[in-house]
């Protein structure tokens, strides 16, 4: 790391402290703020503003903060890995089939310490047939992220058919929770989604030198030492370990791993070994902001963090593209 | 002296159509081995057969007697360099970025560079006259000068054997004389062994020891360039006129193309 690098990563992690105070700080019920930041800085004390912060806002935050780490995370790795800058969890399919998989475990009442697993093995489908189709020699870019648009239409139409037959009751929440909400998450799942997430995210650091090398092929990647197939097969797992985890916390939550990556390669390059942490810091402090935004915009209602990350990711990411003179994203 | 790389019975190709068609040759150690032959002869699918790439229906390759299969990719990387033909660079890695990139066999997970990879790295900037593009991004490279750094890349893997693919194919003159002629250089002062594939015949003649002709997936004729490249075995394989003559400078062969005016100039007296 060079010294520019350092510093972003100082100031990164700043604004991250900053953000995860100023969400615990506000929200649906109006807290005086000389007495929040009492209570923050005392998790030990007693009464309903203490319970707020600590109970109810600082677990969601957490939870952001894990899953908005975890989608950059995957979205740097399968940008890297399929060498496509449209590739990410959402774009693959790979957020749709865990949607899938969910959905199906809500509406046959399934317990939902069972729904990660439910999500993992939706997303493991889409993983697998993207997989295939990336295995294939003479696969172009722009056929893999058709694919990935195929079995996204494919598994919404499939969640929509569910939907249809079911009672209007079953599936409200879960319509919610598929526009990507933090606030549906049992207590039990913020418990385990960390078991989940920061060992996969330490293993895609592990392996972030061999991805560098990968982005220049597989052929080449191969010739440099790195053992290709079974490298990207490690990689395409674990980010789909951790968007299977991601999805059945918050649902389908877009653009946070389209648009953070190719953010964030314009400020600390293209180095994975950086990249890599710093997408995920950045990934967080999006995600908390959003849905700090989702919380608090029409007060005491909330709106789904989705909607928020869609609408902001959106616009940011085509004002940028109108902007760069050339079709040339990474 | 004993061969580097040894290959028997090759046979391979893609989606069931066979190219390469039981191939056998070797190279001996410090050699440099020009592989010749007109296109769709199979030059790129032996290519990559040798580099690992393409897995052989058939038929094995031994690197120092050992088949090439059974070597991890790691430390097959720390011997052999592979320079392709095209190298496709989607991220904007900075050029000492991507020619350290080189050393990823010889160092560890998280590839802390010594002082040791960092003088390698001086050194191969200098020997590809490429230390003038430090600090720029690879993409901002144009066609020519992306070859040399991935030339100094595959320097910076230290090898024993270097295969390349037409590595002069997107260089001017002055370019390929100053590869070509390093490749020489390394080749007889380092004793490194050189497989290159070539289209052009005559630097082909003016730098390899040993000249493989391979015409439709199969050897054609092996040998010295003198034994190689007569008017007749080129006429055969090629299907078109030439004229052999001794290049005055190196008294190396030297192939002479025949246009069709000056066929029928010439047919018709």
């Amino acid at each position: 790391m060079n010294k520019k690098q350092v510093w972003i990563f100082i100031l990164l992690i700043v604004i991250l402290c900053f953000s995860f105070i100023l969400a615990s700080l506000i929200g649906g019920s109006e807290l005086k703020s000389a007495k929040a930041v009492y209570y923050l800085f005392h998790p030990g004390s007693y009464g309903i503003e203490r319970d707020i912060i600590w109970q109810i806002r600082v677990p969601r935050i957490i939870l952001g903060l894990l899953v908005g780490a975890g989608l950059a995370a995957c979205g740097t790795v399968f940008q890297g890995v399929l060498r496509n800058p449209l590739a990410e969890p959402y774009t693959l399919g790979i957020s749709g089939g865990a949607a899938f998989g969910v959905t199906l475990g809500v509406v046959l009442a399934v317990s939902g310490i069972y729904l990660p697993f439910l999500a993992f093995a939706g997303s493991a489908i889409s993983m697998f047939v993207v997989y295939a189709i990336a295995a294939r020699k003479q696969f172009s870019n722009p056929t893999l992220i058709l694919g990935g648009v195929m079995l996204n239409f494919l598994f919404s139409s499939l969640v929509f058919l569910i939907f249809s037959v079911s009672r209007a009751e079953d599936v409200h929440g879960v319509i919610l929770w598929l526009m990507g909400d933090l606030s549906s998450a049992q207590n039990l799942l913020i418990k385990i989604i960390p078991v989940f997430i920061l060992p996969s995210l330490g293993l895609l650091l592990v392996f972030s030198r061999d991805l560098n090398i990968l982005t220049l092929g597989e052929e080449k990647a191969l010739h440099l030492g790195v053992n290709s197939e079974q490298v990207k097969k490690i990689l395409f797992i674990t980010a789909s370990c951790i968007t299977g985890a991601c999805v059945a916390c918050s649902g389908m939550i877009g653009f946070v791993g389209l648009v953070i990556p190719h953010f964030m390669r314009r400020i600390v390059g293209v180095d994975h070994r950086v990249l890599l942490p710093a997408s995920c810091i950045a990934g967080a402090i999006f995600l908390i902001l959003c849905d700090t935004l989702a919380r608090t915009i029409i007060r005491p209602l909330e709106l789904p963090v989705g909607v928020i990350t869609g609408i902001f990711g959106g616009i940011f990411f085509l004002s940028f593209l109108m902007k760069s003179k050339r079709w040339k994203i990474f | 002296m004993m061969d580097i790389l040894k290959v028997k019975d090759l046979t391979c190709g893609y989606d069931g159509r066979e190219i390469i068609k039981e191939i056998s040759f070797s190279v001996e150690e410090g050699g440099f081995l020009g592989i010749i032959g007109p296109n769709g002869a199979g030059k790129t699918t032996l290519f990559r057969a040798i580099s690992g790439v393409l897995s052989s229906w058939n038929g094995n390759v031994f690197y120092k007697g050992k088949d090439v299969s059974g070597i991890r990719p790691r430390d097959l990387a720390r011997e052999v360099a592979v320079i392709p033909q095209v190298l496709e660079i989607p991220f904007a890695f900075s050029v000492e970025e991507f020619i350290l990139m080189g050393r990823f066999p010889h160092t560890g997970r998280f590839g802390a560079l010594k002082e040791k990879d960092h003088e390698i790295l001086e050194e191969v900037l200098h020997l590809t006259d490429t230390s003038s593009f430090c600090g720029r991004k690879i993409t901002e490279l144009s066609g020519g000068e992306i070859q040399r750094v991935i030339l100094a890349q595959g320097f910076a893997q230290q090898p024993r054997l270097l295969l390349l693919d037409e590595p002069t194919s997107h260089l001017d003159i002055a370019h390929q004389i100053r590869i070509l002629d390093l490749l020489k250089r390394l080749n007889k002062k380092k004793d490194l062994t050189i497989i290159v594939v070539l289209h052009d015949l005559n630097l082909a003649a003016s730098y390899c020891d040993r000249l493989l002709l391979l015409d439709d997936g199969k050897v054609h004729k092996t040998g010295s360039p003198q034994e190689v490249l007569t008017y007749n075995i080129i006429e055969e394989v090629y299907k078109t006129v030439v004229v052999v003559e001794k290049n005055p400078v190196s008294s190396k062969p030297y192939v002479l193309l025949v246009s069709e005016e000056e066929r029928q100039k010439r047919g018709s007296k």
